[in-house]
C-alpha cells in the first residue's frame, strides 16, 4: 500500500483543509500509531469511537449519529461524519481507513489504487467474532492495550451473566422487519447470554408470522425496534391487535443499537436485558 | 351455456380455495379443528389462528383480488384495450407513493386513516392527471398519459426510497412494495373494506355502458350512455378500490390484467358480462397465490406480489404476442 | 311518425364555423340524403341532428320538443344513430351485438329480459343474420357487418334513423342491398337521414336531398329537384350531368 503517484492529488485535496506537511512520512511504519482514523463502516465506527479520543478520529459514518441504531450517537456527534464517498476520503486525508463488508467494492478498489492504508473488517455474529474484530481494529489504530481492556470488560460482563441462575425465559424477539433472533445472529447471542430462549422457529432466513407467535406462546416479547423515528411498516406487525391484546405489558425493549454491531459493549446490553427479564418474570 | 356455468364454477373454486386457506399455514389445522375453532368461542390456539389471523387474511385476499380483477375488467372494457389494468393507468404506483409518504414521513403515526387516505389521494391524483391529459384525445392518449403518470409516481417512490430516513426504512419500503397479506388483521380489513366496497359499486354500475362502448363512443352515446360519466365512474371506482387495496397490501400487479382474460371467452367477450366473473377470478388468483406463499417454505418468505408477478409477467408476454397474432 | 327540425343551427369548433345557420326540416316517413364534398360538414350535421353534438347557436327539435330538453335515454329509444364505418371492438357474438340496440330499453342491471328475444330474432331474420348469430363480430366481412349494424340500429324500432355513410366500403351488390333496406324502413314510416357520397345511390333511394357545402345548406328539396346539373356542378365545383335512361338515372362528372 503505497501512495506513490497518487500522493499529489491527495495532498492537493488535503491542502484545502489542513495543509500537507512535506515532513510527514508518506507511509506510516508498521506499529506506528496512525494519527487520524477514518471509518467507513457503521460497526467499525463504534469500535473506533470506543478506542480513540475525538482528535484522532478523522470521521465516522453519518449513520452513527442516529440514536436509533447507534449505541454511540453522543460520541459520534463530537467528531466529523462521512457518507462513505471517495471524495470525502481525499478531502479528509486520514492516516488509516477502516472499511467494512458494506463498503462498495468500487470505493475499496479506488482507495487501494490511491494507496491509502486500508483495514477491512468483517461483520461479527458471535462474541468470539467480537473479540477477534476488536483486536484487529485496536492493533490497526495502535491501541492494543485499550482493545484488550474492552474485551476484558466484555468477558467480565459475560462471566457475571453466566453466574446467574439459569431458568431460561421463553421469548420471541421482534425487529423492525418482524421477528428476528435466528441462529447465527448477534441478537441471538445476546438473548442466549441474557438467559432468554428464543422459541420462534429457528430459521433465520424466514421471518416467522403471527401464527408462529401464537403457536410458540412466549412468556415475553423482546422488541428490537424502538427506533425514535416513529411509525414504520415493520412496526405495523407490532401493532397487530392480537399482539396488543395478548402481550401488552409483556414486551421488553432491546434497542437495535444494542445488537446491530458487534462491539464489546453488547455484553452490557445483555446484562441489562437479563435484569429486565428477571424483573418481569419474578 | 359455458357462460351460465362460469360463475357457479368460480364460486365453487373460491369456496375450495377459501377452505384450504383456512387450514394451511405455519400452524396446520385439520378440518375438524377449523370447524370447531369457528364455532367455539374459547380462545385456544386454533381459535386465535382462525379468527384473528386466517379469517381477516382470507377476507382481505378476496377483497383485494376481487377489486383488482374487477377494475381490470372495467378498464379493459372502457378503453377497449386488452392490455389495460390499474397499474397501466398509474393507479397502483400513485397509491404506493401516497402510502409510502404517509408511512415514512410521519403522517401514519398521527392518525390511523392516514395510510389509506394518502394512498387514495395518490390514486385519485394519478387518475385525475391521466384523465386531464388524455381524455380529450381518445383512449390511446389516455393510456399514454397513464403510462407517463405511472412513471412519474414510480420516480416519486424511488425518490422516497432515496431520501428514506434510514437504510432500515428504505429496506422496509422495498419489502412493503412487494405486496403481502401476511399478518394483516381485522384492523386492515376495516380500513380497506369500505373503500373497496364503494369502489366496486361504482365499477359494477358501468356494466351496461361498457357493453355499449364495444361499439365505440359515438354509438354508445347514441344509445343513451353518458360516456363521460362512465369514464368518471370507472376511474374513480378504480382509484377508490385499488387505492385502498394497495394501502393495506402493497402493490400487487398483473391480477387486473390477467383475470379478465381468463373469463372473457366464456362470456362471449361482452365487456359488461366479464365484470362479475373477473372479480371472482381475481379473488381466486390472489387467494391461490397467498396459499402458495404459505406452502413454499424454503428460504425467505416469498412475497405475494412477487409471486403473482413471477407468474403474471410471462402471461403478459404471451398475451402481447397472442394479441399481435390474432389482432383481437 | 316523427318530424325533426333544425333552426338557425350554427356550430363552431376551435374558432372554425363548421355549420353556419342551418335551417332544415326532415318530415316523418321520408328518406333524406345529405350530400356534399369532403369536409362540407355532413357528419357534423348528422351529429347535431342526432342530438350527439350541441349546436353553438340555434336549436334542434323533435316533434316540437327541443332535443336539449329530452332525457338521453328517452331520446335514445326513439332515435338510432350509426357513425361512419362502425366497428365492434370485441369478438361479441352477432346476436349480442344486435341486442345492444336495445340498451336504452333495458334496466341498468341484469340479463336481457326474455320479452326482448322476439325482437332480436325478428331483426336477425329481417337482415338474414340467423346463420351468423353466434359468429364473433370481429370475424365478419364488410357486408355482413353492415347488415349487423343495421339490425342493431333498428332492433329497437326507432322512429328516427340517422346513418353516416352506410355504404362506404361496400361492393355494389351490398350497397344496393343496404339502400333497399333503408328504403323499406322509410316506407314503413321511419324518418331516415343518411349522409352519402354515392350520388347514383341517392338518386335511387332518396325522397329528399340536402346539399351541404362549407357548412351551409346550398340547396334542399325533393331528390330530383336537387340532383340536377346546376346544383351538383356548383356543389362539387366540377361540371356534372344527370343522365336519365330506361334503367334509371346516373350522375356523370365531366372533368
Amino acid at each position: 500500500m503505497r501512495r506513490g503517484s497518487a500522493l499529489l492529488p491527495a495532498c492537493l485535496a488535503a491542502l484545502a483543509l489542513a495543509g500537507c506537511s512535506a515532513g510527514e512520512p508518506a507511509v506510516p511504519s508498521p506499529g506506528a500509531r496512525p494519527l487520524r482514523v477514518m471509518s467507513l463502516n457503521q460497526c467499525a465506527d463504534q469500535l473506533v469511537l470506543a478506542l480513540l479520543p475525538p482528535e484522532r478520529i478523522a470521521s465516522v459514518t453519518w449513520l452513527s449519529r442516529d440514536a436509533g441504531t447507534s449505541a454511540m450517537a453522543a460520541e459520534a456527534a463530537r467528531v466529523p461524519v462521512n457518507h462513505g464517498q471517495a471524495e470525502e476520503v481525499l478531502a479528509q486525508s486520514p492516516d488509516l481507513v477502516i472499511a467494512g463488508s458494506f463498503t462498495t467494492p468500487a470505493l475499496r478498489g479506488m482507495l487501494r489504487r490511491l494507496g491509502y492504508p486500508l483495514v477491512e473488517v468483517e461483520d461479527a455474529a458471535s462474541f468470539a467474532d467480537i473479540r477477534r474484530i476488536t483486536r484487529q481494529i485496536a492493533e490497526a489504530v495502535g491501541e492494543g492495550a485499550r482493545g484488550e481492556a474492552l474485551i476484558a470488560g466484555m468477558d467480565r460482563d459475560l462471566a457475571a451473566l453466566a453466574r446467574q441462575p439459569t431458568q431460561a425465559v421463553r421469548v420471541v424477539a421482534w425487529d423492525r422487519s418482524g421477528f428476528a433472533g435466528g441462529a447465527g445472529t448477534l441478537q441471538k447471542a445476546i438473548l442466549d447470554a441474557a438467559g432468554a430462549r428464543n422459541v420462534a422457529p429457528a430459521d433465520a432466513q424466514r421471518r416467522p408470522d403471527m401464527e408462529a407467535l401464537l403457536a410458540a406462546r412466549p412468556a415475553l416479547l423482546v422488541q428490537g425496534s424502538a427506533a425514535p423515528a416513529g411509525a414504520s411498516l415493520g412496526d405495523d406487525v407490532t401493532n397487530h391487535r392480537l399482539v396488543r391484546r395478548l402481550w401488552s405489558g409483556r414486551t421488553l425493549g432491546l434497542p437495535q443499537a444494542a445488537y446491530v454491531c458487534g462491539t464489546p459493549a453488547i455484553a452490557r446490553a445483555a446484562l441489562g436485558l437479563s435484569r429486565s427479564l428477571r424483573d418481569r418474570t419474578s | 351455456m359455458t357462460a351460465r356455468l362460469l360463475t357457479p364454477a368460480l364460486v365453487l373454486l373460491l369456496i375450495a380455495l377459501a377452505s384450504t386457506s383456512l387450514l394451511a399455514g405455519t400452524v396446520w389445522l385439520t378440518p375438524a379443528q377449523a370447524a370447531a375453532a369457528l364455532v367455539d368461542p374459547r380462545a385456544d390456539l386454533a381459535q386465535l389462528v382462525m379468527v384473528e389471523v386466517r379469517l381477516p387474511r382470507l377476507v382481505l385476499a378476496l377483497l383485494v383480488g376481487g377489486i383488482l380483477g374487477l377494475s381490470g375488467a372495467v378498464l379493459q372494457g372502457l378503453l377497449r384495450n386488452p392490455l389495460a389494468e390499474p397499474g397501466l393507468l398509474g393507479v397502483s404506483s400513485g397509491a404506493s407513493l401516497g402510502a409510502v409518504i404517509a408511512i415514512y414521513y410521519g403522517f401514519a403515526a398521527g392518525f390511523t386513516l392516514a395510510t389509506p387516505l394518502f394512498a387514495l389521494a395518490g390514486a385519485l391524483a394519478t387518475v385525475a392527471v391521466a384523465l386531464a391529459l388524455g381524455r380529450t384525445r381518445g383512449t390511446l392518449s389516455l393510456i399514454l398519459a397513464g403510462i407517463a403518470v405511472s412513471a412519474i409516481a414510480g420516480a416519486g417512490v424511488n425518490l422516497a426510497l432515496n431520501f428514506a430516513p434510514s437504510p432500515y426504512a428504505a429496506y422496509e419500503i422495498m419489502t412493503w412494495l412487494m405486496g403481502s397479506l401476511v399478518d394483516r388483521s381485522w384492523d386492515h380489513v376495516a380500513l380497506a373494506a369500505p373503500f373497496i366496497l364503494v369502489g366496486s359499486v361504482l365499477l359494477f354500475a358501468t356494466a351496461r355502458a361498457l357493453d355499449a362502448l364495444a361499439l365505440g363512443e359515438a354509438q354508445a352515446e347514441s344509445l343513451g350512455i353518458h360516456v363521460r360519466r362512465t369514464y368518471l365512474l370507472a376511474l374513480v371506482g378504480t382509484a377508490l378500490g385499488v387505492g385502498a387495496a394497495t394501502a393495506v397490501t402493497g402493490a400487487i400487479g398483473f391480477v387486473g390484467l390477467v383475470a379478465p382474460h381468463l373469463v372473457r371467452a366464456a362470456v362471449g367477450q361482452r365487456p359488461g358480462a366479464t365484470l362479475l366473473p373477473a372479480t371472482l377470478a381475481g379473488a381466486a388468483i390472489v387467494l391461490a397465490a397467498d396459499i402458495a406463499t404459505r406452502l413454499i417454505r424454503t428460504g425467505p418468505e416469498i412475497k405475494l406480489g412477487v409471486f403473482v408477478a413471477a407468474v403474471g409477467a410471462p402471461f403478459f408476454l404471451w398475451l402481447v404476442l397472442h394479441v399481435r397474432r390474432t389482432g383481437a | 311518425m316523427i318530424d325533426l327540425a333544425l333552426e338557425g343551427v350554427t356550430l363552431r369548433r376551435g374558432g372554425r364555423t363548421v355549420l353556419d345557420r342551418v335551417d332544415l326540416r326532415f318530415p316523418a316517413g321520408r328518406l333524406t340524403c345529405v350530400i356534399g364534398p369532403n369536409g362540407a360538414g355532413k357528419s357534423t350535421l348528422l351529429g347535431v341532428a342526432a342530438g350527439l353534438l350541441a349546436p353553438s347557436e340555434g336549436s334542434v327539435a323533435l316533434d316540437g320538443t327541443p332535443l336539449a330538453g329530452l332525457p338521453r335515454r328517452s331520446l335514445a329509444r326513439r332515435r338510432a344513430f350509426l357513425p361512419q364505418s362502425p366497428a365492434v371492438e370485441w369478438g361479441i357474438p352477432v346476436e349480442r351485438v344486435v341486442a345492444l340496440g336495445l340498451t336504452p330499453h333495458l334496466p341498468a342491471f341484469g340479463a336481457l329480459p326474455a320479452a326482448w328475444q322476439a325482437r332480436i330474432d325478428a331483426a336477425l331474420t329481417r337482415y338474414d343474420l340467423h346463420q351468423l348469430r353466434r359468429r364473433p363480430a370481429t370475424q365478419l366481412s364488410g357486408g355482413e357487418l353492415a347488415r349487423v349494424m343495421l339490425a342493431r340500429a333498428t332492433v329497437g324500432d326507432p322512429e328516427l334513423l340517422i346513418i353516416d355513410e352506410p355504404t362506404a366500403g361496400l361492393d355494389p351488390r351490398h350497397a344496393l342491398d343496404a339502400a333497399a333496406r333503408l328504403r323499406a324502413l322509410a316506407d314503413e314510416g321511419c324518418t331516415v337521414l343518411v349522409a352519402l357520397h354515392d350520388l347514383d345511390l341517392a338518386l335511387r333511394m332518396a325522397d329528399d336531398v340536402v346539399a351541404v357545402k362549407g357548412g351551409r345548406v346550398l340547396a334542399a328539396g325533393p331528390a330530383l329537384a336537387i340532383l340536377d346539373d346546376a346544383v351538383l356542378s356548383e356543389l362539387y365545383d366540377t361540371p356534372a350531368r344527370v343522365i336519365h335512361d330506361k334503367h334509371g338515372a346516373a350522375v356523370r362528372f365531366l372533368a
